[in-house]
């Protein structure tokens, strides 16, 4: 029997190898050079290659050759996920589609998700971030990851189960759902590495503690989690119900999917970003303007290596800070505060992204349904729960009960193929919800 | 011959039901019968009132999700047997009962589809069909 990492009694941050240390620990002066260089690279890809970037730099008289400090980078206006939607599909693809070997997509702000596809070199790139915040987090050759994010469009499941191989982890494509099932594959396989949402990660740790099972004898060890924000407090409750050590790793579809950053066993508040391959800035959400570092603000990524989709300037609407001092887990790459809140209104949902302008176009599409209506968000039970109160509107009310729920189950099952996520449609009385000033507040995030 | 029934839509709330009938204690409308009805989170109120279009009015100026509708009152002799002779009688003529309840007296609402129908299979039996406005002129002692 090959060594099992479960034996491993020891969890000290050193004992772990780095990557890739000429630049998870170079000098902060060669990461900016390294980065700047490959910035030059990626701007003048995209200039070349996208007629919407040809344009845009040409309007602003900013010729790819000329880059030469961030002043210069910061003069090209930012990119809106708005963009992604208005030329899908393809409309951002720096390469012929035989060039792009693989397609993902994620949900966009209304009906349409919004694509990205990544060439060869892409996929490869995507390996070695999603290998390298695995490192971060104490995972090593010879650990077995059992996969519970779906696979399908969602960048997550894909993206992590082959940086996991490429780092010489055996994989276990157990996929989403079934909870019971990834319980007895965890003791009967000997999985090590947890790769779940944290939500999902606690309804197994609550599933398995009804069922008998002891997690303080389980081989399991590290919690590799993403897809939705991770509270210190849920990480914890994890950690100590579950006895393993979890990390919570960061990114999006839009620049790539996971990988963009990663928690290290040292700094347990922050994300190390993989400046090599992602070029930050943080700037004030209402203004645009760049602020100076260690400042809070909104979180703009510029992918370095990308050939399928090259962005540049893409404003996340995550806020976050980054901070550049040396880590004590011996990488100087620069540190994102994990994000918890977002400068619009958009919602994770067990992993998946909800805007409210989703919702308001699929009630405009059914006849009767009113346009007041608020989503509750809670987890009391554990995992994200959505709740639509929808006010009832005088043609739709109905002396039947067969026909309110008529009703009601055509707004849930048309709001379940929308959003990818189920949804507790409530009808409630006009009037119900408060319109403050004729706005109404449409959210309420409960969730602890 | 039919009577008027209020439909009226409430949430499972503490004090929504209260609200109803202090509407229509206001406008002076008096409650014949009523029914409640409910699903995990909303339910409905089914009212027999004696002046349906003031309260009608007054609950849709209160703010309610109002409908009115139709529904057949028959009142019955207060013996062993006579609402089973009802039933039974609609049961023989295939006629579907969506609902019923009863209202003052010995009076019992009936919703079905076809009231005219209804009346008719009942014409021979020993009830008595009422109006709405016997509904408005009685008075209970």
């Amino acid at each position: 029997m090959s060594q099992n990492p479960s034996q491993n009694p020891s969890q000290q941050p050193g004992q772990y190898p780095i990557l890739n240390p000429s630049l998870e620990c170079a000098s902060r002066d060669e990461i900016a050079s390294q980065q700047f260089a490959l910035l030059r690279e990626q701007v003048a890809w995209a200039y070349e290659r996208v007629p919407y970037y040809t344009e845009l730099l040409d309007g602003i008289g900013l010729k790819p050759a000329e880059l030469r400090t961030p002043a210069d980078f910061q003069r090209i206006p930012f990119t809106e996920k708005s963009l992604l939607r208005d030329t899908y599909p393809y409309g951002l693809f720096a390469v012929p589609l035989d060039e792009i070997i693989r397609l993902h997509a994620s949900s966009g702000t209304t009906g349409k998700p919004i694509v990205v596809g990544y060439t060869r070199q892409d996929i490869e790139e995507w390996r070695y971030c999603i290998m390298a915040l695995a490192q971060m987090a104490g995972v090593v050759p010879g650990d077995r990851a059992q996969m519970a994010f779906g696979y399908g469009m969602f960048t997550g499941g894909f993206g992590l189960h082959y940086g996991m191989e490429g780092l010489g982890v055996m994989m276990i494509p157990a996929a989403a759902g079934n909870t019971e099932r990834h319980i007895m594959m965890i003791e009967d396989y000997g999985t090590t590495v947890l790769i779940a949402t944290p939500s999902y990660a606690l309804h197994i740790c609550e599933v398995g503690e009804k069922l008998g099972f002891d997690w303080a004898a389980s081989s399991l060890r590290v919690g590799l989690f993403g897809g939705e924000p991770c509270p210190p407090k849920l990480k914890a409750e994890i950690e100590s119900r579950m006895h393993i050590t979890c990390t919570d790793n960061y990114g999006l579809t839009e620049v790539m999917g996971p990988g963009v950053s990663g928690e290290c066993l040292v700094s347990r508040q922050q994300q190390h970003i993989m400046e090599d391959r992602f070029y930050w800035e943080v700037i004030d959400p209402n203004t645009g303007e760049v602020l100076p570092e260690g400042q809070p603000g909104e979180l703009v990524l510029t992918p370095l290596k990308k050939q399928g989709i090259p962005l540049l300037r893409y404003r996340t609407h995550d806020l976050t800070r980054v901070i550049t001092e040396p880590c004590g887990c011996g990488r100087t790459t620069a540190r994102m505060d994990k994000v918890r809140t977002r400068s619009d209104d958009m919602l994770i949902i067990r992993g998946t992204n909800v805007y409210p302008s989703q919702i308001e176009d699929v009630l405009a599409g059914i006849p009767g349904a009113s346009a007041h209506y608020r989503i509750i968000v809670d987890n009391e039970t554990g995992l994200d729960r959505l709740t639509l109160n929808l006010e009832v509107q005088p043609e739709i009310f109905s002396d039947s009960f067969t026909a309110m729920d008529g009703f009601r189950q055509q707004v849930t099952d048309k709001l379940k193929s929308v959003l990818q996520v189920g949804v507790v449609v409530k009808l409630v009385e006009p009037g119900n919800i408060d319109r403050v000033m004729g706005k109404t507040k449409h959210v309420e995030d409960l969730r602890s | 011959m039919s009577i008027n029934q209020l439909s009226v839509f409430v949430e499972n709330q503490a004090g929504r039901i209260g609200r109803i009938t202090q509407t229509l204690e206001a406008a002076d409308v008096s409650i014949r019968g009523f029914s409640l009805a409910d699903t995990a989170d909303y339910g409905i109120a089914r009212l027999v009132v004696d002046k349906p279009a003031a309260g009608e009015a007054a609950l849709k100026a209160a703010g309610f999700l109002v409908r009115s509708g139709e529904l057949l009152c028959v009142e019955l002799p207060d013996k062993p047997g006579a609402l089973d002779h009802v039933f039974t009688s609609f049961a023989e003529a295939n006629i579907n009962i969506e609902y019923a309840y009863s209202l003052v007296s010995t009076y019992v609402a009936i919703k079905v589809a076809d009231i005219p129908a209804a009346e008719q299979q009942l014409a021979n039996q020993a009830v008595r069909l009422v109006n709405q406005d016997e509904l408005e002129e009685l008075v209970v002692s």
